[in-house]
């Protein structure tokens, strides 16, 4: 019997990754193998199957594969959707437009809206009403409804989206619609927002609907593709794709609603960091994953991932963004990856980010025309990364085209290129440090309480100096770093969340009415995987209230344990409520929803330790160089070869790890060592 | 060389760490609060100013609130200079004390010491929803003192050294019709400037006294070099005008921009209003720091240095500086004119900064009574949003909040109908005619509130409704903001002004907002921005050919 393997594939703006394990059923050693290649667009599902060629996997080995992607989020940025209609309530065709009327950018009189997805000629309305307790108030009149989607075809209209208001108290107008609007036109893609969500808030629902109709035919015929394309190559296992909400999900689920897919990357990679923590015994974890582009980070704890359904595309300080509520990790992203362009403002001050030099040029040691200088090219000038093995020695490093790019900087700060070079790698630190404050200490977390798990090509390189400012003692950056959100995937199971409203008085009087929303909530989830053929001893539930004092709008989630009274949930509540804003009030306490999670185990795989070989850590050795630490003065570093680390060694710092894809710098004083799974674990 | 370069990274992030810490409290605030005038309206706002009071970072929001704090910690300073320890907070609301809008905002502020030394405060502003006065939110057109507006809070302690002052506590409860509400923003507040307070002192261990206190100083000296930088680029002159209000009442501003001042003469203005139409001096001088904030830097955060070149005359009696006694409950309509006046003075000379006029009222919109499914008392106070003056570059927002606001949400149809009792009957963009131009002003919305119960009132008080908004290079005026109350029996009325008219079940309220002013000659409106137009339904055949010429 042949060994059984489990891959996954993370499909990203510009690389493709696999991880795959193999698993000899013997023994039950375990085989880890890594690949990247170029993205292929439009045909993605060639790079697909080329990051499998180039691994040597055997396709038809394959037993269970994960597909991470990128499609999604990139069709909702670069507009590339389709032409999409909406149908509303009648008086509520505008509320898309509408939305909430904010203005985060406040004293910029030139600010602009962002424009809604749908213009207001596609945005029609329908008669009748439901009440916000779930009643009728007036009866829906579909005898328009024709003449509407006649005007759709007109227009070149390929996806339907149906927002009716108080669906998610009571979703039958809107599934009449939806009925009505298939029987007539079955061609087109549609949607109603009680498929994606159950909570109140008619723009943000609206909102969900229309992105999520936008990128359907998009998403489906990539899906559509990509399991052709990996069949038609040999593959005869399971396919899943890979959620927002750090699990996965059927291929044809996925298809009826893509929009779930649109943070899969770094959901995928804070999963993993959730395992990973759970492995080595360290449920407390700060995950920060650095890219080309941006930082994303995300709290851990007691190795439960945070899910929240709150979620903003293209959200920030300058613009409101778009809501989708859909199950998403709760993360903090900020402009500050590698390419991230350091640049000094009119009155001598030094920044970094967010504007990033991207792929093309790239940062000024790419040799491509890159002028500005990017964290990564700091990085470069202080001995940090390689000069001589730059993205795993597949660039020569324009070192030329560094010294220029940080020279021009530092005549504008009146520094030299060295001082330039760290004030960037300290600039970039702090505005990281600051995101991470924001999902801790924000939250009333203490970072020393927790162990950073840094991840992404950028992960190693940053995260001992976050870790020292914030007081953690801990680090750990896993094996295969650079392809951590696809090592992720192999981790997670198929998983669903259910985002429910239903407001009432937390008290002994309704606690037939909160057991009975639980019971709907979980029966129709088990309905749902019971029609894919998972019966209910197959999964696993998970319930969490949404609640807040009386009067107020913001509210905690806290865990319903099986069996709990309503006072245990009061006081959970109480205590929840004070740790987060230091203060309890004497008030009552309000129910505004139920979150349920189901999850089923299909194929997840855990990982076992790797066997030694016998080298040594001289055998790691690749020489040794200075390193100019930022804080910390330059000091000569021994530079490792991490793909020859194995477990048990353990050397201090100053020194550096390399590896094809990512570079850990580690300070003076730390302690490394290589545990069992080959995870560099770095005690501060 | 090498320290002075490392000195200025830690100056910039302990800087940007006091916006961090802003953030933070605001953040704080905003989950906590229980009423939605500041969690989802977020007529609130939170600062960090150092020893004496000046600004040194605010947080997100609303614009209107970011010079507020700073002279409320002023006054607090002055009115108890010699006690004033570690633990404190001290509240104040009236605009004598340093409270600057009016007595709903109640202000609270707290002391930071580090080794022994006051280095900074942190203080955050939020309308609390009764205060007492004459009518239920304390709010009405028809006030004629201070004294009918609710509790005066002058400047005093509310904690001492970390414990709650149970008698002033107690006293400010029992004066609000609404307690239950009071005590839970009180109780946000007084957390939000702790947790600011605990995170200046974190800052303060880590980079020692004195660097904090220079990174302080030095961010002013920023502030003021970005606006010393700004006030270069501008045309230099002296520019007045006059406006008639929709009161009759007329407002004057000269303003002159020299090398380096930025000068609001105020002065030549009516004396202080009878009713409660007045704005303190240190609220319009916030009015002409917007001003200044949107032509000088709109992007990066305000401080007290960003503010030097700035300099305020106003005349002790009149309506923009008034005299002890005076009412103040629509200070924000009368702040909001006084901003619409200067920019509207400006625009036409500052090349193309500054865009036309917007429906330029805060809209404020009051409505309460009992909630039909619980029979509890329910308020609505709620700013409305409208459309904005088309500029050079592009047709106004549509359906956005004034110039007041900023990351101000309006409240959902669903969670209304929930939280109201109230049906919400359409929630659309306006059709009405109005600000067409090259480009158009932004859409104002029509709001239908269905009242469902007996004995509620609705009150407002909305400006431009006479006197539309104005535009720009011969752009057409934006349309009025009114609302109609239309009843069971069919009748209907318009107000612009109305205090606690009687609505009962069956009742139709109908908000009307204004369409923003048109920039530049609707004749030379591209014509595929006209078929969109008429395609969308922003205009019809027969504007088409007799506004912009099409066809």
């Amino acid at each position: 019997m042949s060994a059984e393997i489990r891959a996954a594939t993370d499909v990203g703006g510009t690389f493709t990754d696999l991880v795959y394990f193999s698993v000899d059923p013997e023994t039950g050693a375990q085989r880890i193998v890594t690949a990247k290649t170029d993205t292929t667009p439009p045909d993605f599902e060639r790079g697909v199957l080329n990051v499998i060629a180039k691994s040597g996997a055997p396709v038809d080995e394959i037993a269970f594969l994960a597909h991470g992607t990128t499609v999604v989020i990139n069709a909702l940025t670069e507009r590339k959707g389709v032409k999409t209609g909406l149908i509303t309530t009648e008086g509520f065709r505008d509320s898309l437009e509408i939305a909430r009327g904010n203005r985060p950018d406040y004293f910029n009189l030139h600010y602009v809206k962002p424009a809604p997805f749908v213009p207001r000629h596609l945005r029609r309305e329908v008669p009748g009403r439901i009440a916000h307790h779930g009643g009728e108030r007036a009866p829906l009149d579909l005898r328009g409804l024709p003449k509407i989607l006649d005007d759709f075809r007109a227009e070149g209209v390929e996806a339907v989206a149906i927002c009716l208001l108080h669906s998610y108290a009571n979703p039958n107008h809107e599934r009449a619609v939806l009925d009505k609007v298939t029987e007539l036109w079955p061609e087109a893609a549609a949607v109603a927002s009680h498929q994606i969500t159950r909570e109140w808030r008619e723009y943000e629902r609206t909102s969900t609907a229309v992105l999520s109709a936008y990128v359907q035919p998009v998403a489906e015929r990539y899906l559509g593709r990509l399991a052709d394309g990996v069949r038609g190559g040999g593959f005869g296992g399971q396919l899943y794709i890979m959620q927002s909400n750090c699990g996965v999900d059927s291929v044809d689920r996925t298809k009826e609603i893509p929009i779930t897919m649109v943070e899969s990357g770094p959901a995928s990679g804070f999963w993993g960091a959730a395992e990973l923590g759970r492995l080595l015994g360290d449920p407390n974890v700060l995950a920060l994953d650095i890219g080309g582009t941006t930082a994303k980070c995300s709290l851990i704890e007691g190795g439960h991932v945070k899910i929240i359904s709150d979620y903003w595309i293209e959200r920030s300080r300058r613009s409101a963004g778009y809501p989708i509520q859909v199950p998403v990790v709760d993360l903090v992203e900020i402009g500050n990856g590698g390419g991230s362009i350091a640049w000094v403002d009119d009155f001598g001050k030094l920044h970094v980010g967010p504007q990033s030099a991207g792929a093309q040029p790239g940062p000024a040691a790419y040799g491509r025309g890159g002028t500005e200088p990017t964290t990564t090219d700091a990085n470069l000038a202080l001995g940090r990364i390689n000069r001589d093995y730059f993205a795993g020695g597949e660039i020569d490093a324009d070192m030329d085209a560094v010294d220029r790019a940080l020279g021009e900087l530092a005549d504008k700060l009146g520094v030299d290129r060295a001082d330039a070079a760290r004030g960037i790698v300290r600039i970039a630190n702090n505005n990281m440090i600051n995101a991470l404050k924001l999902i801790s200490l924000n939250r009333g977390y203490d970072p020393r309480d927790f162990t950073l798990v840094a991840f992404g090509g950028g992960g190693g390189m940053h995260a001992v100096a976050l870790a020292a400012e914030l007081g953690i003692r801990k680090v750990v950056i896993p094996r295969a770093a650079d392809v951590f959100s696809a090592w992720g995937m192999l981790m997670s199971d198929l998983r669903r969340d259910y985002f429910v409203t239903r407001l009432f008085g937390l008290n002994a009087g309704n606690a037939e009415r909160l057991d009975g929303l639980i019971d709907e909530v979980t029966e129709t989830a088990a309905a749902q995987f019971r029609r894919e053929g998972i019966e209910r001893d197959r999964i696993r539930f998970l319930r969490y209230g949404n609640l807040r004092y009386e009067n107020q709008e913001h509210g905690v989630e806290v865990p319903l344990r099986d069996g709990a009274t309503v006072d245990e949930i009061t006081e959970a509540f109480h205590d929840a409520y004070e740790r987060e804003y230091t203060y309890r009030l004497e008030a009552p306490v309000e129910f505004v929803g139920v979150h349920l999670v189901a999850i089923a185990e299909v194929g997840k795989l855990t990982p076992v330790p790797l066997a030694p070989t016998g080298r040594t850590l001289d055998d790691a050795v690749k020489g040794r160089r200075a390193v100019d630490y930022a804080t910390e003065g330059v000091h000569d570093a021994d530079v490792y070869d991490g793909d020859l680390l194995e477990p048990g060694m353990a050397f201090e710092g100053p020194a550096v790890v390399e590896t094809k894809g990512s570079t850990t710098v580690v300070h003076p004083e730390n302690a490394v060592t290589v545990d069992d799974y080959g995870n560099l674990v770095i005690e501060l | 060389m090498t320290t002075t370069a490392a000195d200025q990274i830690t100056l910039e992030i302990i800087q940007n760490s006091l916006q961090a810490i802003s953030d933070e409290m605001f953040a704080a605030f905003r989950k906590t609060a229980m009423s939605a005038i500041i969690y989802e309206v977020l007529d609130m706002g939170t600062a960090i100013t150092d020893g004496e009071g000046n600004l040194a970072s605010s947080g997100a929001g609303i614009p209107a609130f970011v010079g507020v704090l700073d002279k409320a910690v002023k006054r607090v300073i002055e009115l108890n200079r010699d006690d004033i320890r570690p633990g404190d907070i001290f509240a104040t609301n009236d605009p004598f004390y340093g409270g600057v809008t009016h007595l709903n905002d109640v202000v609270l502020a707290m002391p930071v010491f580090a080794e022994g030394r006051l280095v900074a405060w942190t203080a955050n502003i939020a309308h609390w929803n009764d205060v007492g006065g004459m009518v239920p939110g304390s709010i009405s057109n028809e006030a004629k003192e201070i004294y009918q507006e609710g509790l005066r809070l002058p400047g005093v302690k509310l904690v001492a050294g970390g414990e709650p002052i149970k008698s002033v506590m107690e006293i400010i409860k029992v004066n609000s019709r609404l307690p239950d509400f009071l005590q839970g923003d009180m109780w946000a507040g007084i957390a939000a400037a702790r947790v600011g307070e605990r995170r200046i002192l974190e800052l303060v261990a880590k980079y020692g006294l004195e660097t904090f206190v220079t990174a302080l100083d030095l961010f002013m000296e920023y502030g003021e070099e970005v606006a010393r930088h700004a006030l270069a680029g501008l045309p230099k002159g002296t520019f007045t005008l006059e406006e008639e209000q929709d009161s009759g009442a007329v407002y004057k501003v000269t303003v002159e921009i020299t090398d380096d001042e930025f000068v609001v003469d105020l002065r030549d203005n009516p004396d202080q209003d009878k009713g409660p139409n007045n704005a303190s001096r240190d609220g319009s001088l916030v009015a002409a720091q917007m001003v200044f904030m949107n032509i000088t830097d709109a992007h990066s955060s305000a401080n007290e240095g960003h503010f030097r070149p700035l300099r305020l005359l106003t005349r002790p009696g009149s309506v923009f500086d008034p005299n002890p006694g005076a009412a103040f409950a629509v200070y924000y309509e009368v702040e909001i004119r006084l901003y619409d006046l200067i920019w509207r003075c400006l625009a036409p000379h500052l090349g193309d900064r500054l865009p036309a006029g917007s429906f330029g009222s805060i809209c404020g919109t009051f409505i309460g009574g009992p909630h039909p499914d619980t029979g509890r008392h329910f308020t609505i106070v709620e700013p409305q949003v409208g459309g904005w003056g088309g500029s050079r570059e592009r047709d106004g927002n549509s359906a956005m909040f004034s110039g007041f606001h900023g990351d101000t949400f309006n409240c959902p149809a669903e969670v209304a109908e929930t939280r109201y009792g109230l049906y919400v009957d359409r929630l659309a963009l306006n059709d009405a005619p109005g600000g067409e131009g090259e480009h158009r002003g932004g859409k104002g919305i029509v709001l239908e509130y269905r009242v469902r119960s007996n004995g509620c009132f609705f009150t407002c008080a909305y400006t431009r409704n006479k006197h539309t908004p104005w535009a720009l290079e011969g752009g057409r005026e934006g349309s009025p903001n009114y609302a109609e109350v239309i009843r069971a029996d069919g009748s209907v009325k318009e107000y612009a002004v109305v205090t606690a008219l009687d609505v009962n079940e069956g009742d139709v309220i109908r908000i009307h907002t204004g369409h923003g002013g048109g920039y530049g000659d609707p004749k030379r409106r591209a014509h595929n921005l006209v078929d969109d137009d008429l395609r969308n339904g922003f205009t019809t055949e027969e504007q088409a050919r007799s506004v912009y010429g099409y066809g």
